[in-house]
């Protein structure tokens, strides 16, 4: 917005206040798009419009918003992050392999849940850790780390699915609280710790800030490493809980528990407004991010349209959406790689 | 931008210093000390690897996957990354059985012509839109995933008339399989045709500045263009490969080729950044990739520490071949 006060300030960049009404109308835009697609649909489709389906939609998005919610954090520092795949592969397996199951006598129950998100911020960790130290970019090593991941995951799967007999896990995707089930609720609150950490906490900032300019944040004597390698491991733990989340709503272990999500995560981060250079966006976001994706993949199917279109649309949003949000600096970036 | 975030104006100070050069010259033997290395390990471990036969059976498996990494080296050596390439392989899979009762003996040229005009469509969104190549790629994936699997109806498609792929299935002088020659081939022809015009001079230049090819008059996005146009038809060639092994279409077929593709490519020494490396090192690094494949069941490591295997080799060739005097900041 080009307040007074604004424009005084900034005689010298006349240009300034230009980029300023971009953001705010792509602040707008996603949830403008999520209420128009979902008017649309509404009115294409009778089954569309029920109760039922936008409780549908709603639970249907609770793994996808787990996911983004990690991968929102690394878009924000302008890298970005392949290991979705693998790391929710290696959790689900675990996860399904510490609860009460077919294959072993383990029944940690919750403690086995935390050990399998904590082997997700292992992973997560790990690919933060090589882009630091092996200064090599960030979508080798998660590129990487989910090849590892699913290795680990094959690894433990060894031939014999885990089927999960544990009560609470698998009650977790049947039990439904005011509704909706509780793997949603579980969603909502990652939303909320999301926001929370990227409102409130030093992590948070700083991510926005390596984003930003990374080469001024740390001109500026702030340490960025470590603030990197803790945002990726933050990401990992939220794919490691996306991973049990997905085991106890399929009720077994699978090493292809993650298969997509990657993609799916980046999808609704960049349609939610979140860039991929980095600076911009946040769990908000995302989280309209991910309704737009999930409704437009719910409201195609109900208009009739094959499921396995799914990624291709996926892939259209994307590059779109990217292609929209590098119109603006068309004329100053010249390179892309 | 997140792939190695070359900053705006190329101030990058001269690109070639002293440890620079000592550095390369070890990665340019590399891959075929590895290739060595390998081969005697594998022969230490069991003797009877090291036959006509076993040589010739890697040789055949190894094809499509140099196919695959030539092609998608010539992107990288521009500086990109084509992630797409796995994915279109299978499409064109589905595409090659499904157009094969009606073209019959046109089919392989219909769907390497298809997939090079795929590929270019992509190398033209990326120069036109700027989307970063990994991006474009990468959506890519999922819509020719997606596509593969509408048309197939998800499921392998089988390919009855097998004249038609039967001459890749034939061996050169009873031992070398035709597969594998074609590879070669490929190699030969597109390095040699690389050499023989400016064209090698406007990749490597694209690849170690981008700004600075555009100033000296490089035609830097024509140059992109026709990289991921020769990724995508050697997608397409690689496909017939599988095809003609076996012996249908599936739009899954060839999903678990990217990853050692881009190992092939990064462990050949070529950098990840761009400009430095070749087709050869490419093709060196693909038989690598297969012997690891093939010879890790001989030595008796279970397979699922192949995908480990492939995430570390990955990560661990391209910190050795990253060419930090142009990367400031890695994202």
């Amino acid at each position: 917005m080009t307040s007074p006060a604004d424009a005084d300030l900034e005689v010298v960049h006349a240009r300034r206040p230009r980029p300023r009404r971009g953001v705010s109308l792509r602040d707008a835009g996603p949830p403008v798009a999520l209420v128009v697609v979902f008017g649309i649909f509404a009115a294409l489709s009778p089954g569309f419009r029920t109760l039922s389906n936008v409780q549908n939609v709603l639970d249907a998005a609770a793994v996808l918003t787990v996911v983004t919610c990690g991968i929102t954090f690394v878009l924000m520092m302008g890298s970005i992050d392949l290991s979705a795949p693998g790391i929710m592969g290696a959790s689900a397996i675990a996860v399904a392999l510490l609860v009460a199951n077919n294959r072993n006598d383990n029944d940690y129950g919750l403690l086995g849940v935390v050990l399998a998100v904590l082997l997700g911020a292992g992973l997560g960790c790990l690919s933060g850790l090589a882009l630091v130290t092996l200064k090599v970019p960030s979508f080798m090593t998660t590129l990487g780390i989910s090849a590892v991941g699913l290795g680990v995951a094959t690894l433990m799967f060894a031939g014999v699915q885990p089927n999960v007999s544990d009560r609470m896990l698998a009650g977790l995707a049947v039990e439904r609280f005011l509704g909706l089930a509780h793997l949603t609720w579980i969603a909502f609150a990652c939303v909320l710790v999301g926001w929370l950490v990227q409102r409130y906490s030093r992590l948070g900032r700083y991510a926005f800030a390596i984003g930003g300019a990374e080469e001024v944040l740390a001109l500026s004597g702030v340490r960025v490493a470590p603030y990197k390698v803790a945002v990726f491991t933050m990401a990992g733990a939220f794919y490691g809980l996306a991973g049990v989340m997905v085991t106890s709503q399929l009720g077994a272990g699978l090493v292809q528990a993650g298969r997509g999500y990657d993609f799916s995560a980046i999808a609704a981060a960049v349609v939610g407004g979140t860039l991929l250079i980095g600076g911009r966006g946040g769990i908000l976001h995302s989280a309209v991010g991910v309704l737009l994706v999930t409704v437009l993949t719910n409201g195609l199917v109900q208009v009739g349209v094959s499921p396995y279109w799914q990624g291709g649309v996926q892939g259209l949003i994307v590059v779109a959406a990217v292609a929209a949000a590098v119109i603006p600096q068309r004329r100053r970036n010249q390179v892309t790689k | 931008m997140s792939t190695p975030a070359v900053t705006e104006p190329a101030v990058a100070g001269p690109p070639v210093t002293g440890r620079a050069v000592a550095g390369r010259r070890l990665t340019s033997f590399m891959p075929v000390i590895a290739l060595v290395v390998l081969l005697a390990a594998l022969t230490v471990a069991d003797p009877g690897f090291l036959t006509l036969n076993s040589l010739t059976a890697a040789a055949r498996t190894s094809a499509p996957l140099v196919v695959l990494a030539a092609g998608a080296t010539l992107v990288v050596l521009c500086g990109g990354i084509d992630l797409s390439i796995a994915a279109l392989c299978s499409l064109a899979t589905v595409f090659f059985a499904l157009w094969l009762p009606d073209l019959g003996g046109l089919t392989t040229v219909a769907v390497v012509a298809a997939t090079a005009a795929i590929g270019a469509a992509q190398g033209v969104a990326h120069v036109l839109l700027r989307i970063p190549s990994f991006i474009v790629t990468l959506g890519g994936l999922s819509i020719f995933s997606a596509i593969a699997l509408v048309i197939s109806d998800a499921g392998p498609i089988r390919v009855v008339d097998r004249d038609v792929t039967h001459w890749l299935t034939l061996y050169v002088g009873g031992v070398v399989p035709m597969a594998f020659v074609v590879a070669l081939l490929v190699v030969v022809v597109v390095s040699l045709v690389l050499r023989s015009t400016p064209l090698e001079s406007w990749i490597r230049a694209t690849g170690y500045s981008e700004s600075a090819a555009r100033l000296a008059g490089a035609p830097v996005d024509v140059v992109k263009v026709a990289a991921f146009t020769v990724s995508g038809a050697c997608a397409g060639l690689a496909a017939i490969m599988l095809v003609s092994r076996n012996f249908s279409g599936s739009p899954t077929m060839a999903d678990n080729l990217l990853l050692p593709a881009v190992a092939a490519i990064v462990v050949g020494g070529t950098a990840i950044t761009g400009g430095h490396g070749s087709l050869w090192r490419s093709l060196a690094g693909a038989l690598v990739v297969t012997l690891l494949r093939v010879g890790l069941p001989i030595v008796g490591v279970p397979s699922a520490y192949e995908q480990i295997l492939y995430g570390a080799i990955i990560v661990a060739a391209v910190a050795l071949t990253l060419d930090r005097s142009k990367v400031q900041i890695i994202k």
